[in-house]
């Protein structure tokens, strides 16, 4: 039949959202450039652009689902987006290759640095010592990786465990059951592994976000000025980011598991935050054994 | 394409491509506004890229010419008055001087990024992978228009820099010039600039990858892919893994910058080196980026104008998959002079060299799948032609650098300039061309004036060469580059090359009068002009193809053609 | 040189194509040079107001020469040794490889158009051929990477205990230099102005200085004959210490002192140029080398307020260690903010040794 199409692809129309998707970041980029050069409306710009770009996001992945439920998402297409997620997790591996590669090269070749706990700077040792440079550089306190890292590190690991819990509800479709108790309060059945799992996993991303959030507030040495810091709240911080990111990203989830989007046989939209939560998991892991652990080892360690 | 040797009639059997049925669906195009700003279509996407790079490649060729004028004699000679035009900062010698090196950023910038990438991947890719392969468009079509419409506010932002002072940092934004040396928000500016063009390629490189393994039409295995869709294929892999890298990196220039890091400050422990490894491990990889695309051009072209099968199809596609690879591994061979240490250069200098091995096979496989066939010199087979040696001069003097112990007379002269123009200027640029020509009658519809075409071939040929070898000589007698002015025993060959670039841009008038003359009153190219040798599945369409191709899929058949 | 002359022949057909009228004045033969290097004092007196012998430079040798094609003679025994693996084996392998490929490109094009083969074969395999052009390439390959390992190896060498030490410091744009084991006193060298665009007192380069935009106002006098040990660091962006007569190219990084050695053979005056961009005037800061015995240096030294070493004092060495990858030893206080680029300043500032923490093993340079 001539001009059928007569494919499992799928064609879109037109749409305006990548345009303003495109645009939106450039006006954030603007605003940002403006922000940090102190200009005028600089911050207002900044913000108008990240506004502009979650609107996007509404409408585009708005339209995906719409999709999806339209029958638009044939098996075919399904394995696109799985392409398509695996990709953009590889690209974002290695994005913190670059952070880890900062690192080490700080780590593995360490300048004679030294730290002024008073003035919060560091300088340069001049002498003999500077033969026997440290890492991290002499005098700084580290913070101590087996209190708040590592609780965080379980907290992450136990997290991994409840999505996939979650996951295998979902396959299983162990769903439903009687509201009851506190779970029964949020609208989640006494069966409903889905979305307890689901729940728990959030709830320790939040935890994690928050205990990370106090170790920052805490920490016993400045942002500025110095490679140590500078490689770690941009590494750490770069993953707490990205944290977030995988919560709200499992936050839609949980608001799709309670309008009954997903199927045992259809739900990409959960498998995809899953892996991009293992994704971000992994990273802390790394991160955790690196810059904590091994980063950390021998240097005085913060108390309180 | 190639050894499927598709037999056009089998696969009508199967597929139905719209031939002349003017009111079909398949047809239906969307009005002006939706149809060009709204584009889920990966030809009309294509073609925005194309006329995006365009526009860029007379930017970019537009402030090489300026760069050029002030190199035909010492001293300095318009830059004054240039600057004039330059706000930030007062008026004077370093104000000038400083133009220089925002001219050069801009032209490397703009040459790399906004010409070459977008016009091979987006442009080509765009239009001809999906074709290729038998698959009715791109995997993620919206992702595929904010690829494209990325590139707009990035290159906004870069046009917009020189308004505020100027990047004047070298296209590779080397730290600490980039960061306590460029104050103002122009350094900000390239480095978001880069940020969005970044995104726009890691999208793309996302959607080419999974449209290509996960779209090939039925029966068109790996090992049946076109070598095009191949080189399309291992770019997407470089661009992916590369460029977060590149982005982790500038992202440092940004916070070292303006958040008091101090990753590549040395008085905070930091390291500039740094910076190097981790631009030079995307930008390494980067300089294949933007010649694999051309390697299957090139293929294409030559084997259907020798009306044979390519030679050695899975040399070929290996030897690429190859390249990318070890294109991973040899980044500090733009590194000899900072220090490294003698293990270091001497393993980098050996990665480095191995390289020209699969390249050498790309070369030879050419050659022989020309050898015996019968050649006719259209204007795509003229830049095909020209693409293979010239692309040589620029790899051999390629590995004179590749040598750590040689590299130190070397780098940073304009032997390197004379090099890398080689393979660019001369490689990717004529590999654009042969492209453009060949496909032209594809995409519009309208044969090119063949007359007007080899004419812009051979005046731009010599003008190239005249403008680039001479380069080799003035970094053997040591001019540096990125300085716009230079002691009085380096003009003749100066001078030289400046007539070279009035005798290349004289050409590009041919090019241009001629796509614009062809758009309108070419005359009707029909769905394969180039006759038997086109073998590839974008011939079975009409001209232009229609607006969704391959409603039905085409079947490859199961031979296992020339193995 | 031979190989280059076919060069010209190639540009010279080039320019005949493109049909311009332009002479081809190609590699005209460099100005009648006067042969002895170093023509003793006594020239412009001001040559020698930092109390350097004067010297003047000759033409072609330290500097480039109009329309010439070729690398700049070599005056350093590693330079001669990289000059011989370019001149005798890269080059004419390069050379070949291109004029092979087109050759067969020639061949195909006559042997296979369409009026004399209008009917393609449809050959698409041919192992032997294709081991072949793996094969040979390896081997070729194989053939540079001796030589060019050996190079390496040869410019890795560290410099002897008796080596001068020279540190150049980088600065937006001037090159300061420090003598360290000779009482580390300090010489500032900026690029010689045109007569019509020096200020008021500021001095104004002469032909006896050197070329344009090449001459500085205070040389770096070194001994010849005598291992130099080059030690690079910058005080602001990286700028990189070039002489290409010595075959010598080293980025001077902020933070960083990183090093190598040569000879100097011949006595005379050299030429090179800030050789990584470092700003505005990264043009506009030359490097000028003056060799001369090591008696005359001793005595250029004396007249700086500077001292030749008795022994090599011991603690120099000791104090830094090579870092584990790079060799190069990190530099305290970074900060020096730079100094007015002005022509008169050359500040002979007298350092203690021990400020120099270099004079270090050499595992890295
Ligand atoms: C399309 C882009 C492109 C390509 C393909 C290449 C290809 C190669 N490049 Fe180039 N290069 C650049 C773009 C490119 N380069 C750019 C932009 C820069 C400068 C960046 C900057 O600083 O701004 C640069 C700089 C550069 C340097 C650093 C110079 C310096 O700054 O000091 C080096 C050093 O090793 C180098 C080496 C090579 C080598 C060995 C190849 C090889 O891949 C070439 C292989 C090809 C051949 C060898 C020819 C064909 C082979 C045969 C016919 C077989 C027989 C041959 C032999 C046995 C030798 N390049
Ligand atoms: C693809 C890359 C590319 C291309 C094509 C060119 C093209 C040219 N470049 Fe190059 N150049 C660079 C990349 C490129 N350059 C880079 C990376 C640097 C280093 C910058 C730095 O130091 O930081 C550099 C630096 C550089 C210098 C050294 C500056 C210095 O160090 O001080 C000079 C000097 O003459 C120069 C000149 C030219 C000239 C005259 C051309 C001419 O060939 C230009 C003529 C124009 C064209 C050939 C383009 C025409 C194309 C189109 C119109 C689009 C067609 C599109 C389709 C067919 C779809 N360039
Ligand atoms: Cu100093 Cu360039
Ligand atoms: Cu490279």
């Amino acid at each position: 039949m001539a001009g059928a199409k007569n494919h499992a692809y799928h064609i879109l129309p037109p749409d305006i959202a990548p345009i303003m998707g495109a645009f939106a970041g450039g006006v954030m980029a603007v605003g940002g450039i403006m922000w940090m050069h102190s200009a005028a409306y600089g911050g207002a710009v900044f913000f108008l652009g990240v506004a502009l770009v979650i609107a996007t996001m509404f409408l585009w992945w708005g339209k995906v689902l719409t999709e999806a439920h339209a029958g638009d998402h044939t098996p075919v297409v399904q394995l696109h987006l799985r392409y398509g997620m695996v990709l953009f997790i590889a690209s974002e591996v290695m994005f913190f290759v670059g952070w880890f590669w900062a690192f080490f090269d700080f780590s593995l070749f360490p300048r004679p640095l030294i730290y002024d706990a008073v003035s919060r700077t560091v300088s340069l040792a001049t002498d003999a010592a500077a033969a026997n440079a440290v890492w991290p550089p002499k005098g700084l306190e580290v913070i101590d990786a087996f209190r708040f890292p590592l609780l965080n590190t379980l907290i992450l690991l136990l997290s991994g465990t409840t999505l996939t819990w979650s996951h295998h509800a979902l396959i299983h479709n162990q769903r439903g059951g009687a509201l009851k108790g506190l779970w029964g309060l949020i609208g989640v059945g006494e069966h409903d592994s889905v979305k307890k799992g689901l729940w728990l996993t959030i709830v320790l991303g939040l935890i994690f976000s928050s205990i990370q959030a106090y170790e920052y507030s805490e920490a016993p040495f400045p942002f500025k000025g110095i490679n140590y810091t500078s490689a770690f709240f941009m590494a750490t911080g770069f993953h707490g980011f990205h944290v977030i990111i995988g919560t709200i990203f499992l936050i839609v989830n949980l608001v799709r598991v309670y309008r009954g989007d997903f199927t045992p046989r259809q739900h990409f939209g959960f498998e995809a935050a899953a892996w991009y939560w293992h994704f971000v998991d992994v990273v802390w892991l790394f991160l955790f054994a690196a810059i904590y652990v091994w980063g950390g080892w021998g240097a005085p360690v913060h108390a309180g | 394409m190639t050894d499927t040797a598709l037999h056009p009639s089998a696969f009508e059997a199967h597929g139905d491509h719209g031939h002349g049925h003017a009111h079909h669906d398949a047809d239906h195009k969307p009005a002006f506004f939706a149809r060009w700003f709204m584009s889920t279509n990966h030809k009309d996407i294509g073609t925005l890229y194309l006329l995006f790079a365009i526009c860029a490649g007379i930017i970019g060729g537009g402030i090489s010419g300026l760069m050029r004028a002030e190199l035909s004699q010492p001293g300095i000679q318009y830059l004054n008055y240039w600057a004039a035009w330059l706000p930030g900062g007062e008026q004077g010698l370093d104000h000038s001087l400083h133009l220089w090196n925002v001219l050069i950023t801009a032209h490397g910038l703009i040459m790399v990024f906004f010409m070459v990438m977008p016009a091979m991947i987006g442009g080509f890719g765009n239009w001809f992978v999906p074709i290729m392969i038998g698959a009715p468009d791109m995997a993620f079509p919206r992702m595929n228009n904010i690829s494209f419409w990325l590139l707009i506010p990035s290159f906004t932002l870069l046009l917009a820099s020189p308004f505020f002072g100027g990047a004047g940092t070298g296209w590779t934004v080397y730290a600490p010039l980039s960061t306590y040396g460029e104050p103002g928000p122009s350094v900000d500016m390239a480095i978001l600039s880069l940020h969005l063009a970044g995104a726009s390629s890691i999208l793309g490189a996302i959607n080419f990858i999974t449209t290509i393994f996960n779209m090939r039409a039925p029966g068109m295995t790996l090992h049946k892919m076109p070598l095009f869709v191949w080189s399309v294929l291992v770019t997407a892999f470089l661009l992916l893994l590369s460029l977060p890298v590149l982005a982790a990196a500038i992202t440092m220039l940004l916070t070292d910058r303006n958040f008091g890091t101090t990753f590549f400050d040395p008085a905070g422990g930091g390291d500039p080196i740094l910076y190097q490894h981790l631009f030079w491990f995307f930008g390494h990889p980067e300089v294949y980026i933007m010649i694999l695309p051309g390697f299957g051009i090139v293929s294409h072209v030559i084997s259907t104008f020798s009306k044979k099968p390519i030679f050695g199809y899975l040399g070929m596609a290996y030897a690429m998959v190859a390249i990318g690879v070890v294109g991973f591994v040899v980044w500090a061979h733009h590194m000899f002079t900072t220090g490294l240490s003698v293990n270091t250069k001497m393993y980098f200098t050996a990665a480095t060299m191995v390289i020209a091995v699969p390249t050498g096979i790309k070369i030879f496989s050419w050659i022989a799948t020309m050898w015996g066939g019968s050649l006719t010199f259209k204007t795509p087979m003229l830049w095909a032609i020209g693409f293979i040696f010239m692309f040589t001069v620029g790899g051999v003097t390629g590995v004179v650098l590749a040598n750590g112990g040689i590299d130190d007379y070397m780098q940073d002269s304009y032997y390197v300039v004379a090099h890398f123009h080689y393979v660019l200027s001369l490689g990717a640029v004529f590999s654009l061309f042969a492209g453009f020509y060949y496909w032209f009658p594809k995409m519009s519809g309208r044969m090119y004036n063949e007359a007007l075409g080899q004419v812009h071939f051979y005046i731009f040929f010599i003008g190239v060469n005249m403008l680039f070898f001479p380069m080799h000589f003035l970094g053997l007698q040591n001019m540096q580059r990125r300085v716009p002015d230079y002691t009085d025993a380096l003009q003749y060959w100066n001078h030289f090359a400046t007539i070279g670039y009035m005798v290349m841009a004289f050409s590009m008038i041919f090019f241009f009068v001629n796509i614009i003359w062809s758009l309108f009153a070419g005359k009707p190219a029909g769905d394969s002009p180039w006759g038997e040798g086109a073998t590839t599945l974008e011939w079975t369409l009409s001209s232009p193809p229609p607006y969704h191709q391959f409603e039905t899929l085409p079947v490859i058949d199961g031979g296992d053609g020339h193995h | 040189m031979r190989i280059m002359g076919l060069k010209g022949i190639v540009l010279a057909a080039g320019l005949a194509l493109a049909g311009l009228g332009q002479a081809v004045a190609a590699p005209a033969a460099p100005p009648a040079a006067p042969a002895v290097a170093a023509a003793p004092a006594k020239a412009d007196p001001m040559l020698a107001m930092d109390g350097a012998p004067a010297m003047l430079p000759v033409a072609g040798i330290g500097m480039p020469v109009d329309g010439k094609v070729t690398i700049q003679p070599q005056v350093t025994p590693n330079g001669r040794r990289a000059l011989w693996f370019h001149d005798v084996i890269l080059f004419p392998l390069i050379t070949i490889i291109c004029v092979f490929v087109l050759l067969l490109l020639a061949w195909v094009v006559v042997r296979y158009r369409r009026a004399a083969q209008p009917v393609a074969t449809k050959t698409s395999h041919n192992t032997i051929l294709e081991v072949l052009w793996t094969g040979l390439p390896v081997l070729i390959l194989l053939g540079i990477a001796l030589p060019s390992i050996g190079l390496l190896n040869a410019q890795y060498k560290p410099a002897p205990d008796n080596a001068v030490t020279l540190k150049a410091i980088g600065n937006q744009w001037y090159w300061s230099y420090q003598y360290p084991d000779n009482g580390g006193f300090e010489i500032t060298a900026n690029m010689l102005k045109e007569p019509k665009e020096v200020g008021k007192g500021e001095r104004a380069r002469t032909d006896a200085d050197g070329p344009r935009l090449l001459a500085t106002d205070n040389r770096v006098v070194l001994p010849y004959g005598v291992p130099i040990r080059l030690i690079t660091t910058s005080n602001d962006v990286i700028h990189s210490w070039a002489i290409p007569a010595f075959w010598i190219k080293l980025d001077a990084v902020p933070g960083r002192l990183n090093e190598t050695s040569f000879t100097i053979e011949k006595p005379g005056v050299y030429f090179g140029v800030c050789s990584e961009l470092c700003g505005a005037r990264h043009g506009y800061m030359p490097i000028t080398v003056e060799a001369v015995s090591p008696a005359v240096f001793a005595q250029w030294v004396k007249a700086k307020g500077g001292t030749m070493p008795t022994g090599k004092p011991a603690a120099a060495i000791a104090a830094a260690q090579p870092l584990p990858e790079t060799g190069a030893a990190f530099e305290a206080g970074n900060s020096t903010a730079p100094v007015d680029n002005a022509t008169e300043q050359a500040p002979t500032v007298t350092q203690g040794a021990t400020a120099n923490p270099a004079g270090a093993g050499n595992a890295g340079q």
